[in-house]
C-alpha cells in the first residue's frame, strides 16, 4: 500500500519534471538552478550539463545530450536497470546481486572519476 | 510446535512462533512442520496469521509461547529434496553450488541466508548525476563497501556501510536542493550588479 503510493508519487514527479524540462530550455532560461560545485570551485562536477542534456534528450536529440553530459545517458540506463532489479529482488535475487557486484560498481566509479577529470582537462 | 522456513530460496529452522515473528517474513515464504507432507505457503497456515508482512520497525510483542529446546537430537527434519514450487527461482545467496542443504542437525540460528543490505546504488548514481555536489561519488564508494563486506560474510559491516551510504545520498540531495537556488541567486545578482 505504502509502496504503491511512493511509486505513484515518484512517477508523478518524473512526469512533471519531464514536462518542465521539455518546455523550457535550461541553457537560455535563468530559472534553472546552477551547479554549486562549479560556482564555488570553477571546476565542472560529473553532473554538470545534466539539465541541458535532459532537455535535449526529451527533444529526441541524443547527440546533443551526449555533448552536454556523456555520463548522463549511461547513468540513466544504469539507474533503470538498478531500479528494475530492486523491484524484482524477491523474485529474482540473483539479478540484484549481479548488478551490485563489486566489479560493476568499480567500473561505474572509475567511469565517473575519469569523466570528471577528463571533462575538466579538455573542457567537455 | 517447531517450524522450518523457506524464504526467498533460503531455508532455516527449526524455530518457534517468536522466532518466526522476528524473521521479518513476507507472504511469499514457505513453511513446514512435523505432520505436513510437503511445504505449504505461510498464508495457508491459520496459526501463522499476523506473523508475516510485519512493517519494519513494529515492536515485537512478547507472546506466551511454549519454549521448546532447540538442541534436541530427536528433531524431525523437513521433507527431502524440498523444492517448494515457485519459491525457488533464484538460488540461495551464498551457496550457489548446493542450493538445498538438508539439515543434518537442527540449526541453532537461521542459516547464512540473510540477504545483502541495500547498496543504494541507484540513489548514489542519481545524486552523482543530478545534485552537483560530488557527495554522490562517496555514496558509490559505500555501495561498493556494502557488497564487498557482504561477500566477506561481514553482514554487520555491510549493514553499517549501507546506512552510511544512504545518509550520503540524503545529504547530497538536501545540500543540492538548499545550495543550488542560493548559488544561482547570488550569481545572477552578481551579474546584474556588474551591468
Amino acid at each position: 500500500m505504502r509502496r504503491t503510493l511512493v511509486i505513484i508519487l515518484a512517477l508523478a514527479a518524473i512526469i512533471v519534471g519531464c514536462f518542465i524540462y521539455y518546455a523550457f530550455d535550461p541553457s537560455s532560461s535563468t530559472l534553472f538552478p546552477q551547479c554549486t560545485f562549479l560556482s564555488l570551485t570553477g571546476y565542472k562536477c560529473p553532473g554538470c550539463g545534466s539539465q541541458r542534456a535532459i532537455h535535449a534528450l526529451l527533444h529526441g536529440d541524443l547527440v546533443e545530450a551526449f555533448k552536454y553530459n556523456a555520463l548522463l545517458l549511461i547513468a540513466i540506463s544504469w539507474i533503470g536497470l538498478c531500479l528494475y532489479a530492486e523491484s524484482q529482488r524477491t523474485r529474482n535475487p540473483r539479478l540484484y546481486m549481479r548488478l551490485n557486484a563489486p566489479l560493476l560498481i568499480w567500473l561505474f566509479l572509475a567511469l565517473t572519476l575519469l569523466w570528471w577529470l577528463l571533462r575538466n582537462i579538455f573542457n567537455w | 510446535m517447531q517450524y522450518w522456513i523457506n524464504h526467498n530460496g533460503v531455508q532455516s529452522g527449526p524455530m518457534d512462533l517468536d522466532g518466526l515473528k522476528e524473521m521479518g517474513l513476507t507472504s511469499s515464504a514457505y513453511v513446514w512442520h512435523e505432520g505436513l507432507t510437503d511445504w505449504v505457503k505461510i498464508t495457508q497456515l491459520p496459526e501463522l496469521q499476523g506473523l508475516y508482512d510485519i512493517p519494519v520497525g513494529t515492536p515485537v510483542e512478547p507472546q506466551p509461547v511454549e519454549n521448546i529446546s532447540t538442541a534436541d537430537a530427536s528433531q524431525p527434519t523437513p521433507p527431502a529434496a524440498a523444492e517448494p514450487g515457485e519459491a525457488i527461482q533464484g538460488q540461495p545467496y551464498q551457496q550457489p553450488s548446493q542450493p538445498y542443504q538438508q539439515p543434518s542437525q537442527p540449526y541453532r540460528q537461521p542459516v547464512a541466508g540473510e540477504p545483502c543490505p541495500p547498496t543504494n546504488l541507484a540513489w548514489a548514481i542519481i545524486t552523482t548525476v543530478l545534485c552537483c555536489l560530488p557527495a554522490g561519488v562517496v555514496a558509490i564508494v559505500y555501495a561498493l563497501k556494502v557488497t564487498n563486506k557482504y561477500n566477506e560474510g561481514d553482514i554487520e559491516g555491510a549493514k553499517r556501510a549501507s546506512e552510511i551510504g544512504a545518509w550520503w545520498c540524503i545529504a547530497s540531495i538536501i545540500l543540492g536542493i538548499l545550495t543550488m537556488p542560493l548559488v544561482s541567486m547570488i550569481s545572477s545578482l552578481a551579474t546584474s550588479g556588474l551591468q
